[in-house]
């Protein structure tokens, strides 16, 4: 029921009204939301999914893509395990943004974090960017590239699911065994996927 | 996995579980099954090493109880939780506080509003509490991370302030219970105050409440205050516990904060910000909020003055608290931090109004914090500012080196305007003195004008600078405070007063002077006069004044409209200084030489212009309305007083080349100031390596000086000899010695501030363009030592 064996923090990064607060709030409520107002500082969302026969709680932190705000959600960067970069492919500028984003990400994320590239809003009729030119991107920026539809719910549970094999797979190839040894936490549930302090050890 | 019904199979069940249960209504509404409850504590108290499952079995239920969205029972097992934790004792607790804590996560993981807020009252709650041990595995980071994110909730209205308030609470929490102990979590790590500082700023951000200052912080209950004050107070509390290892923690994420959401301008928000970290922080470290304050401004170079001129406001709006408790060395690298920040800023060419703001408000920045410091400190200060100023004064200066001269000046006086002088010998130690007097005779008015300023502020002790501000023969009407001087000041007056009176006489020669600069140098001798009102005083005082109007009647270089400023200055000190030490007859004297100069010459009376109508006869030819030496000296003498040194030849030449020579006067001046600070390199004439630019104004009057004297006083092989001989000692010296080496050597006595103020200098000259040192790395020595012979005087 509410058993993990993993927990994973993901955060989304990417200009303000890309679609971000959509995507968490389709992937753990399953529902679009309408028009609700522009995220402020920061929000976290949870669900917990099954991996092989694993269950993994995802720990989605939403951030607000104002400039105003970034003293608090580069904060919670350092943490995070996976950061997914959205942007929207109906949206030029927004799109221009990324390597501003990055910039970010380089200097506040853990460099061994895991980036993925997320064209969003692909149901709009009027794409500004073809899917190759986020494919290139993303491929020059060494990152995981997906496009994805958080109103017709298109590639949203794929993103977060691969998100979670990926981080799945590291876990146990880098830091499974130490896992089962001398890091075993209080309840023996929880593990971390790199050898920082990331995941909370409570739960 | 649950049945759901638990009543049927509860026999089998064991004991602990069964009475977990039975605090469980049929009807969430109807609340917590109290007797049971009771009966759960007993047990629980009875048998401790069973806490630990009835905490994990409770933590169970309540998940399993979210899941299904039966929020009533989840408030029930958390009320259950909070109990048990209160009730127990703390060294059996240590495994019931896990389950407790994830209990505590698991609510505010829900979307759920209420259930976040009441998981925040049980963390609260569980904060309270002492654990006899600590545990060392656990982390905070979640908390820290939630309560952040709460204290931003953008949920509706009221429920978004409840929840905002929760945040802020659950932080003051995760503070309080790891800030006493290292090892259980720094909460000063990078990771919580970049999420932590932001927040609460956020928070106090978000009213106006900074705007209404005056009816803030009497606060009253923590539970009724809005997120603003709540998170102020949280903030005050955070600052407040920092050591100094911390602050840097704190302040990084502040600044961080004010940068991204634009809050330097306008900076009330700031101001409020800043005084509330000065007010909260441990009085010895609040130095350190300064410094970063500073560094911030080395960070903003590139910024616009708008943003730096708003910084430094904040920064002189706190500076003063500062002052309070900062000691020595920490005072000068204040002093010497504003300092430099003004240097760079004069750096920035184009000095358009924005950067000329920018100055003022570190200007003003220095004025608050000199202000705040006790007043020997003032003195050091001032000496330290001096310091600074680029030499030489001379015509060619670029014109950054011109305005950084004029800023440092003004920080002088910024400085000066907030001493009070008690003791002249104490407001005016000889290394203070003499290079202040040396700038009084800089080539450019304005300056010479500010450093008559910064003289009657520091001389003027009772208050009589307004009213002697301008050269008037109406003295009655002034009103003046007279105090009778005491033996210290006649003592000091008696050692400089030929340096002081030299100084300003020299600078009454000055053809560049316009009305202003001889009404001030009129408003020093006046201020004096009254300061050290005495009958020694007066025939010195008289005999400068006799010296004036000699000048203006001889001067060859002087305008006519300089000369009548002249006379007029003559006339008005002629009834200024029988008033103050009664000579009547004296007194009527002048009253009727004034009288005769209405009728005849008004030009020869104030006010003071700078143009007169070209019928305005010259003095010379005015005889019967000059003062009359003789007359002068047979007042004095009715009055008692001796006129014999009044009778003596005047050392005030008008200029005179022999007359200068055959004086007493002090060699200070003759060397210094006359030769080579006001037309810079007098002695230069016959050094073929004077430096190219370098403007030569000298009058005649100026070479015959320094040649006559030599001719008179040395046999010309022996002046060779002993020239070339000081020119070695002198190269010497400035290639060994640094300039504040040999302010150093010249003053024997100083306290560890003094040497730490020259650590600082030898540091800050190193970089600065024009300063005296690089002068001597450029191989201009000669050129160097004309400009501080009188170095070897003291
Ligand atoms: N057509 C379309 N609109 C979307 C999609 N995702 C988000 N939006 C809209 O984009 C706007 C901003 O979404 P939001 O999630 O608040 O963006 P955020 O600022 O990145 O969190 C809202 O009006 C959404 O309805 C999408 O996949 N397709
Ligand atoms: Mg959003």
């Amino acid at each position: 029921m509410d058993d993990y064996k993993f927990l994973f923090k993901v955060v989304l990064v990417g200009n303000a009204g890309v679609g971000k607060t959509c995507l968490v709030r389709r992937f753990t409520q399953g529902l679009f939301p309408p028009g609700q107002g522009a995220t402020i500082g920061v929000d976290f969302m949870i669900k917990t999914v099954e991996v092989g026969n694993e269950k993994v709680k995802l720990q989605i932190w939403d951030t607000a893509g104002q400039e105003r705000f970034r003293s608090i959600t580069q904060s919670y960067y350092r943490s995070a395990h996976a950061l997914i970069l959205v942007y929207d492919i109906s949206s030029q500028p927004t799109f221009d943004c990324l390597p501003d984003w990055l910039r970010e990400i380089e200097e506040y994320a853990s460099s061994k974090v895991l980036r993925i590239l997320v064209g969003n809003k692909i149901d709009r009729e009027d794409r500004e960017i073809p899917e190759n030119v986020g494919e290139e991107f993303a491929e020059r920026h060494n990152m995981y590239y997906l496009e994805t539809s958080a109103k017709e719910s298109d590639n949203v549970e794929k993103l977060f699911m691969q998100i979670a094999e990926d981080l799945m797979k590291q876990a146990r190839t880098r830091d499974l065994p130490r896992y089962d040894s001398n890091n075993q936490t209080i309840d023996g549930r929880t593990s971390t996927i790199n050898d920082s302090s990331c995941c909370s050890r409570l739960q | 996995m649950w049945s759901g019904c638990c009543g049927c199979c509860s026999a089998f069940r064991p004991r602990y579980k069964r009475l977990v249960d039975n605090i469980f209504p049929v009807y969430p509404q109807d609340g917590l099954v109290k007797s049971n409850m009771e009966k759960l504590t007993f047990y629980s108290l009875s048998s401790p090493e069973k806490l630990d499952r009835i905490g994990e079995y409770l933590y169970q239920r309540a998940a399993r109880d979210i899941y299904r969205k039966k929020y009533g029972f989840v408030v029930i097992a958390m009320e259950a939780m909070d109990q048990l934790l209160l009730a127990c004792h703390a060294q059996t607790l240590n495994l019931f506080v896990e389950s407790f804590l994830k209990m505590v996560q698991k609510l505010l993981e829900s979307t759920e509003p209420e259930l976040q807020i009441l998981a925040t009252q049980s963390f609260v709650k569980f904060a309270n509490i002492e654990e006899d041990t600590p545990s060392y595995h656990r982390r905070y980071d979640f908390f820290v991370s939630k309560f952040s994110a709460m204290c931003h909730s953008g949920e509706k209205e009221e429920v978004r302030d409840k929840i905002r308030t929760a945040g802020i609470k659950g932080l003051q929490a995760v503070v309080r219970k790891t800030v006493s102990d290292d090892l259980v979590e720094n909460i000063w790590e990078p990771v919580h105050m970049d999420k932590i500082v932001p927040s609460l700023l956020f928070n106090m951000q978000e009213s106006g409440f900074h705007k209404k200052e005056s009816e803030a912080i009497d606060g009253g209950q923590e539970d009724t205050l809005d997120p603003p004050m709540l998170a102020e107070t949280c903030m005050r509390e955070l600052v407040g516990r920092a050591s100094f290892g911390h602050i840097r923690a704190v302040l990084r994420p502040v600044f961080r904060h004010f940068d991204l959401h634009k809050l330097w301008v306008p900076n009330q928000f700031a101001i409020h910000t800043f005084r509330i970290i000065m007010f909260s922080i441990q009085a010895q470290y609040s130095y350190t909020v300064v410094e970063t304050l500073m560094a911030h401004l080395d960070d903003n170079t590139k910024s616009s003055p708008t943003i730096r001129t708003n910084i430094a406001g904040v920064l002189s709006k706190i500076i003063a608290i500062a002052a309070g408790e900062s000691v020595g060395p920490s005072v000068l690298e204040i002093i010497n931090s504003l300092l430099s920040h003004l240097r760079d800023s004069v750096k920035n060419e184009a000095s358009q109004t924005e950067e000329k703001e920018y100055q003022e408000a570190l200007i003003n920045a220095l004025g608050e914090f000199a202000n705040h410091l006790p007043d020997y400190q003032k003195i050091e200060i001032m000496m330290f500012i001096m310091s600074k100023i680029p030499f030489p004064l001379v015509n060619n200066n670029s014109p950054a080196d011109n305005l950084l001269q004029s800023i440092l000046l003004k920080s002088l006086l910024k400085v000066g305007t907030k001493y009070q002088t008690i003791h002249l010998n104490t407001t005016f130690p000889v290394s203070f003195l003499e290079p202040l007097l040396r700038m009084s005779l800089a080539p450019d008015p304005d300056m010479r004008l500010l450093v008559q300023k910064i003289l009657h502020t520091l001389i003027d002790r009772h208050n009589n600078l307004e009213k002697l501000s301008k050269p008037t023969v109406n003295v009655a009407d002034l009103d003046l405070v007279l105090e009778k001087s005491s033996r210290p000041d006649l003592i000091f007056i008696n050692k400089h007063g030929p340096i002081i009176y030299d100084a300003l006489y020299t600078s009454l020669q000055i053809d560049t002077n316009v009305p202003d600069n001889i009404e001030a140098v009129y408003t020093t001798l006046a201020l004096l006069c009254v300061e050290l009102a005495c009958a020694e005083t007066v025939i010195d005082l008289l005999q400068l004044t006799l010296g004036i109007q000699s000048l203006a009647l001889n001067s060859t270089s002087l305008s006519n409209a300089q000369k009548f400023n002249l006379h007029a200055i003559v006339i008005s000190l002629l009834m200024l200084i029988p008033t103050v030490v009664n000579i009547q007859p004296l007194a009527n004297y002048a009253a009727q030489i004034a009288e005769q100069r209405k009728q005849e010459a008004l030009h020869l009376l104030p006010d003071l212009y700078s143009h007169y109508s070209d019928n305005s006869e010259v003095a010379n030819k005015l005889p019967h309305l000059l003062v009359d030496q003789m007359a002068v000296c047979e007042y004095v003498k009715e009055s008692g007083i001796d006129p014999s040194r009044l009778q003596q030849t005047s050392p005030y030449g008008a200029g005179g080349p022999g007359l200068i020579a055959g004086s007493q006067r002090n060699s200070w001046i003759e060397n210094g100031a006359r030769g080579s600070i006001i037309e810079l390199p007098i002695a230069e004439v016959d050094s073929a390596a004077s430096s190219p630019g370098v403007q030569k104004k000298h009058t005649e009057e100026d070479l015959n000086f320094e040649s006559m004297k030599k001719v008179l006083t040395e046999p010309p092989e022996i002046r060779k000899e002993a020239e070339a001989e000081r020119r070695k000692m002198l190269s010497h010296t400035f290639r060994t010695a640094t300039f504040s080496e040999l302010v150093r050597r010249t003053q024997p006595k100083h306290d560890v501030l003094q040497s730490k103020l020259n650590e600082i200098f030898k540091s800050l000259t190193a970089n600065e363009n024009r300063s005296p040192t690089d002068e001597k790395k450029e191989d201009i020595i000669p050129h160097y030592e004309q400009n501080f012979p009188e170095l070897f005087y003291y």
